[in-house]
């Protein structure tokens, strides 16, 4: 008798699990890990409304997601429902993405009534887009910012050092070449007042942070008037790497200047070879460098370091002293997955770019806004201090290259440019030329 | 009679059950041969067909047949040939000193009191994944917070940006192989010296030989087979190294630190799956571990060693 | 007297360079448990603390490990098992009855040095093809290749051990083969079997490179790529990092330590009995 009640129990509860599972949708996010504790956030909210939809976030570092996701497209295998694409790969992820734009049409009931599409910000909208296709609403409208220690600058007494050692004022600088100065100031081994040990952490590691990192050099010459008489304007789909006609851009002077600039600055940065974002975030973080270029979300480790207390006082945010470069993220769907799966994916990013959303995972995770009425909220802005300074600087970004030959192209020039400033390879218009040869090769091979 | 009858009735029954012997030998074989066929041999030569085409994963339109372009792309290739010379210097520079190491640690310790313990403390780093010993690497080797610029800084050692430069990182992904695989050779180095005979020794000692005499002219020579089949096995080992680069330089800075293996993933996983020139590089580097392998098997001396000869 | 001062001498000089040595060698490792009781305050400092000068457990709590201790479990336990199986059965035939002779024996060598990479980029392919990417089974008949390959030398230099004598009196005795395997082998072999399933444990939870390429998330992914997906990472979190790569070394190391004896077999395809 006994026995039958245990098997009367276990199997009701078998089916209530069964049921369970049944009823509800299980969905695989794949993102990396700047957006992923916002994203984490984002599910259990979402989960919260809808019970019946489940999202197991995966973060994995950009250098292990990217090659895989490429591959899962191109393989039509459905394993990510839902992912975080840089907007920059637009060309190579946009084959297996799902077009949203027909998919809302289809189904424009899953869109909330007070879901405001016209609040998007037009260029972080348009990021999303390949060839007029909308692959992927935009999630973290990323840029570079440059932050300092605001209390060393505002400090009467480094102030007039530098003057007596510089003869100008110290200010934050505007530009590579004032850059440099200011960074030998702070850097101990060149002057032993120095209250940090280095003047900057930079990141210029073989990794794609070197691909990122280029353009902050090279967009003022690629976007000076000289630089767009020669080259044309710089085209979205190709970025400042390129001409306007899709030529490489680099294999000059100019693409040499910029290289040069960056080799300046490294006598004062820790490792700027064998650093990446961690260990750069890290050095400023604990007060080790006066500057530091980073990606808005660092913000919050900043504020949260003991060394940088209190922080008002001490973190400064500037715009890029040359410009900054775009790292937006869009979330984008898979195709091959089932219609059912894809109308839950859909519910959940447009739950996670909603104004609600944005607010919070700015508020909370420094996630830069994608849409309009966050950047102006009063609020918004008291908390997180670039917020106000964003708008001029999207107005100066460059880009990366979106087209779908960008991962070689990548992979390619990380290690030269790294070989370049390590002095492997001599730092000459010749080698840029060899590399930009290597590009034409690989965008030939279409 | 009895007995001219009784021998072709034994030899008939005793081929019979040969006979049906070797058909359960081969039944027994089977599951092994079939794994091996799918799982290596299979895509062996697929990797072959595919090094022939420019077949790219991230690219539509790819996998027409290309001829040997993609071998001839090998010789015109900066970054291959840069990995060549890390690869090369993992085989000449790191196996060598773990081999020194490895037979010297042997001798330290042979007849010291707490001999068991320091093998079993010298074993532990040859069971770490390599991926821990990269996580390890960055803390110990970081430029501002790392333990080996503090341990430097004792004797007025200014700071090295360990991954900056291409001597330093190349230093840690030796000095990490070195850490892993030493006691490899010391383990095979180890059973060689137990194995001299303990008479041959005494023998030596009566004669007054020398520590050096001793290990020159008495264990020498019957751990010469031992070092060998750690020294092969070692090489052919040391072309795969690829967890540790993965987790600390990524190869850098430039390719310095960029071995055949790790430059196989980047072209053909990370980045730009590019199949067709990963295979050619693969199918190089299977070569060269071919080689390596037919050394080792003469060395190893298989028919004798496991006794695989037919007797008769 | 003079003799006997330098003997000292030198043994001292003997303990203090095992001391360097071992020092040298587990130090990797020795940061690698301190980092993982380190509260974050302590990761990065200068001087770098040589102890958790304030010891947690907090890093241990590592949301999301879980899956991947259960993956490498299945994995590297399916492994063992099978290739024990398999090697077993392929060592008896090659032992017994000399099946290939050198030449296949040979052929088994050249599986267990294959570089992994060399077979990664067709099989990822495959699997594309075969539905086999991200799934246990797909890295289950991946791994099962090395540690066959060494499973069947470590068995065949076992199986060598066992007396022929044995075997033929009991086909005498009338048994079939097969019995003889099941009833005198089988049991005669334990320790190797014993020891295929340790190393194979041991060398496929070790194993990274193909488990990277593929697999893509928690579903099938193992412990070591799990660490892996930390490089580069944008805000590395050395404590818990550093706890799951104790949770990753210490089984190997525990199980390697207490079966070493048979790790120079494995190690050395027989070759070389420790």
């Amino acid at each position: 008798m006994r026995k039958y009640t245990i098997l009367m129990v276990v199997s009701v509860l078998v089916g209530l699990f069964a049921m369970m599972t049944m009823a509800s949708v299980s969905l695989s996010l794949i993102t990396s890990p700047d957006n992923g504790p916002s994203l984490q956030w984002l599910a259990q909210e979402f989960e919260k409304q809808n019970p019946d939809i489940r999202i197991n976030v995966s973060i994995v570092s950009w250098e292990t997601l990217y090659p895989r996701l490429l591959a899962d497209l191109r393989a039509k295998s459905g394993v990510y429902d839902i992912f975080t694409w840089d907007v920059m790969t637009a060309g190579s992820v946009h084959s297996g993405c799902l077009d949203l734009t027909k998919f809302f049409k289809e189904h424009s009931n899953i869109i909330p009534k007070n879901y405001d599409r016209n609040d998007l910000l037009p260029l972080a909208e348009k990021l999303g887009e390949w060839n007029g296709d909308l692959i992927g609403l935009p999630y973290y409208n990323n840029t570079m910012l440059f932050y300092y220690r605001k209390d060393l600058f505002n400090n009467p007494k480094y102030q007039k050092e530098f003057y007596d050692m510089f003869g100008r004022p110290l200010r934050v600088p505007t530009t590579w070449a004032e850059a440099v100065d200011v960074a030998k100031f702070f850097t101990k081994k060149y002057n032993s007042n120095s209250p940090t040990r280095f003047g900057i952490a930079l990141m210029f590691p073989t990794t794609h942070t070197m691909f990122y990192m280029f353009p902050l050099f090279f967009g003022p010459y690629r976007r000076s008037p000289e630089g767009i008489r020669e080259f044309g304007s710089v085209n979205i789909t190709y970025g400042d790497y390129f001409t306007s006609d899709g030529k490489p851009a680099f294999a000059n002077k100019y693409g040499l200047m910029a290289l040069e600039d960056m080799k300046a600055l490294m006598p004062y940065a820790p490792d700027p070879l064998g650093s990446d974002y961690g260990q750069t975030i890290e050095y400023f973080s604990q007060g080790m460098t006066a500057m530091c270029p980073q990606w808005t979300n660092p913000y919050m480790q900043f504020k949260s370091s003991p060394a940088l207390q209190p922080y008002s006082e001490k973190i400064g945010i500037a715009p890029m002293p040359g410009r900054s470069v775009a790292g937006n993220w869009a979330l984008g769907i898979s195709k091959y997955i089932p219609l059912e799966k894809q109308i839950a994916a859909a519910k959940f990013i447009l739950f996670a770019t909603s104004k609600w959303a944005t607010l919070h995972v700015l508020e909370k995770f420094g996630i830069a806004p994608i849409r309009e009425s966050i950047l102006d909220n009063p609020e918004a802005q008291k908390v997180i201090p670039w917020v106000k300074a964003l708008p001029t600087i999207y107005q100066t970004e460059t880009f990366r290259p979106r087209i779908p030959q960008e991962p070689q192209l990548e992979s390619i020039t990380d290690v030269y440019f790294s070989e370049m400033l390590a002095g492997k390879i001599p730092m000459t218009i010749e080698s840029l030329k060899k590399l930009a040869q290597k590009w034409e090769k690989v965008l030939s091979s279409k | 009679m009895k007995e001219v009858v009784m021998v072709p009735e034994k030899e008939l029954k005793e081929n019979l059950i040969r006979m049906h012997d070797r058909r359960i030998a081969l039944l027994f074989i089977l599951p092994a041969v079939v794994l091996f066929l799918v799982m290596a041999i299979y895509p062996f030569i697929y990797m072959i067909y595919t090094s022939f085409t420019n077949l790219n994963l991230s690219m539509s339109g790819t996998g027409q047949f290309i001829g040997l372009s993609n071998y001839f792309e090998i010789f015109h290739d900066p970054l291959a040939m840069g990995s060549i010379t890390f690869s090369t210097m993992v085989l000449l520079i790191a196996v060598p000193i773990e081999m020194a190491i490895g037979v010297l640690f042997g001798l330290l310790i042979r007849g010291l009191k707490g001999e068991r313990i320091f093998r079993l403390l010298f074993l532990i780093s040859m069971m770490i994944p390599g991926i821990v010993f990269g996580i390890s690497a960055q803390m110990i080797f970081n430029y501002l917070f790392g333990a080996a610029n503090y341990f430097l800084s004792f004797f007025g050692v200014p700071e090295i940006a360990w991954f900056g430069h291409a001597a330093t990182a190349q230093f840690v992904i030796l000095f990490l192989d070195i850490i892993q695989w030493t006691p490899f050779i010391f383990l095979i180095t180890y059973a060689g010296l137990l194995s001299v005979p303990q008479d041959l020794i005494d023998a030596a000692r009566v004669d007054g030989a020398s520590r050096w005499q001793l290990f020159i002219n008495v264990e020498l020579p019957t751990l010469k087979s031992f070092i060998y089949i750690a020294l092969i096995i070692r090489l052919i080992d040391a072309l795969k190294i690829f967890g540790k680069i993965y987790m600390t330089t990524w190869g850098g800075p430039g390719m310095a630190t960029s071995s055949w293996s790790f430059y196989i993933y980047k072209v053909g996983v990370s980045y730009g799956w590019d199949i067709g020139y990963a295979s050619a590089l693969a199918i190089i580097l299977l070569i060269v571990s071919a080689i390596l392998v037919n050394l080792l098997i003469k060395v190893l001396n298989l028919g004798e060693t496991l006794e695989l000869k037919r007797e008769g | 007297m003079n003799r006997k001062t330098t003997r000292i001498v030198l043994k001292v000089i003997r303990y203090a360079a095992v001391t360097l040595i071992l020092s040298v060698f587990l130090f990797p490792a020795y940061w690698i448990i301190i980092t993982a009781f380190k509260p974050m305050s302590e990761w990065n400092t200068w001087p770098p603390h040589f102890w958790p000068y304030h010891p947690t457990l907090v890093n241990f709590a590592v949301k999301g490990i879980l899956p991947f201790l259960r993956n490498s479990l299945v994995v590297s336990s399916s492994v063992a098992f099978i290739s024990a199986a398999i090697s077993l059965m392929a060592a008896y035939a090659i032992s017994r009855y000399k099946i290939g002779g050198t030449a296949l024996a040979g052929w088994f060598i050249s599986m267990r040095m294959l570089p992994p990479i060399t077979i990664a980029i067709p099989l990822y392919v495959i699997y594309v093809k075969v539905h086999l990417l991200n799934t246990w089974l797909g890295l289950i008949l991946v791994y099962l290749i090395p540690a066959v390959a060494f499973g069947i030398w470590v068995m065949i230099s076992f199986l060598n051990e066992v007396p022929r004598e044995l075997d033929e009196a009991a086909y005498v005795d009338g048994a079939t083969r097969i019995q003889t395997f099941r009833y005198v082998i089988f049991p005669l072999s334990i320790s190797g079997v014993a020891a295929v399933i340790v190393l194979s444990f041991v060398q496929t939870w070790s194993a990274f490179l193909l488990a990277t390429v593929l697999t893509s998330d928690s579903a099938a992914q193992t412990l070591p790529v799990y660490l892996g997906r930390f490089v580069t990472g944008y805000n590395i979190e050395w404590g818990p990092l550093a706890a799951a790569g104790l949770i990753t070394m210490l089984p190997p190391i525990a199980i390697g330590l207490i079966f070493q004896r048979y790790l120079i077999r494995g190690l050395t395809f027989g070759a070389v009995k420790g």
